[in-house]
């Protein structure tokens, strides 16, 4: 647990480096504009990334749609999200459609 | 009497941009509390983690990689973590040109608080609508709050939280991606990149690059969500 402690303080260290090096970084330049365009779009790449991962993955092995209740529930979520626009209901909407996935799949 | 004054205004706004994002937090935060303490972390470095780290997926995959602790060194286990959060430097190279004008004081402080949601947030606004550093830094500060006191809660209950329900919650998280994902404006390059995003992630991770994967999704699928628009640019031009 002691090595634990000691790590979690140099992820939390390393971590605001980053975002507070990057922050200033950013002050101090302007960006060519086809790089802020391209920035523009790393936020729907990480989230399609980790949405990915979290419905189509277990481990390292991708998991068949007949038996991934993930999957199912989040093309549902996607609906939600795309109809409501709300962070709140498509979260919400999310946990209660993977609870109903859960239990036939 | 005008009850609206511009402080006032800024706590409203911070209030407001923060409500979602802390009802989304508090039961993921509840979740990792209950995941956490469940895979035999103490209480103490579960809210520890929380209150120094403060990165959802990043505390998730820490929990993830305690458990395969016989594989992982301390260095393999830090690093592995900075390249998942190696992202954040992106989010703040393109928030770093609205804080222009504000103090190292309220760059310090903002630093701290640059989550995927906060900056999915903050990026969405309307670049019209400049936000002052001290709202958004009470905005930041309440996403925050709601971050720990959901892991205080987790780590506190975790050991009477039935499985089944742990494992449900964990849902939660996909699907505050997903909310963040359209909550922007949706055109076919943004949809692209995300589809491309996840494509590169799930490729790499079969591959076993694990969580570089990430980093390799974040840059792959940009660039192609990037080129996607260039080349529809040029298609229109040409019609």
């Amino acid at each position: 647990m002691q090595t634990l402690f000691f790590e979690t303080l140099a992820i939390g260290l390393g971590t605001y480096v980053i975002r507070f090096g990057s922050l200033s970084l950013g002050r101090r330049f302007i960006w060519p504009a086809w790089l802020q365009e391209w920035l523009s779009f790393v936020t729907p790449a990480v989230l399609g990334a980790f949405i990915g991962l979290a419905l189509l993955m277990s481990g390292r092995h991708i998991e068949a749609p007949a038996h991934n209740p993930s999957l199912w529930a989040g093309i549902a979520t996607a609906i939600v999200a795309w109809i409501s626009r709300s962070l709140f209901w498509t979260v919400c909407g999310g946990v209660i459609l993977f609870m109903i996935t859960s239990r036939f799949i | 009497m005008k009850l609206t004054t511009p402080h006032n205004s800024g706590v409203a706004r911070a209030l407001r941009d923060a409500l979602p994002i802390v009802v989304a937090y508090f039961p993921i935060a509840v979740t990792f509390g209950v995941l956490a303490t469940s895979q035999g972390i103490s209480r103490w470095v579960t809210c520890l983690i929380s209150i120094v780290v403060y990165a959802g997926s990043a505390q998730f995959m820490m929990v993830s990689l305690v458990t395969a602790a016989a594989s992982t060194t301390p260095l393999s286990f830090v690093l592995t973590i900075l390249l998942v959060n190696l992202r954040h430097a992106l989010y703040g190279t393109t928030l770093g040109p609205s804080t222009m004008h504000w103090s190292e004081r309220h760059r310090l402080a903002a630093a701290f608080g640059l989550t995927d949601e906060v900056f999915a947030v903050t990026s969405s606004r309307d670049p019209n609508d400049p936000f002052a550093p001290s709202s958004h830094i009470a905005f930041t500060f309440i996403c925050y709050l709601s971050w720990v006191a959901g892991t205080v809660c987790g780590a506190s209950i975790g050991h009477i939280v039935p499985a089944s329900v742990a494992n449900v919650l964990s849902f939660a998280l996909p699907s505050l991606f997903m909310a963040l994902l359209f909550l922007g404006t949706i055109t076919p390059a943004y949809l692209i990149s995300a589809a491309s995003g996840g494509a590169i992630a799930v490729v790499f991770t079969v591959f076993g690059f694990g969580s570089l994967a990430i980093i390799v999704a974040a840059v792959g699928g940009a660039s192609v969500g990037f080129l996607f628009r260039k080349w529809a640019r040029l298609a229109k031009a040409r019609n």
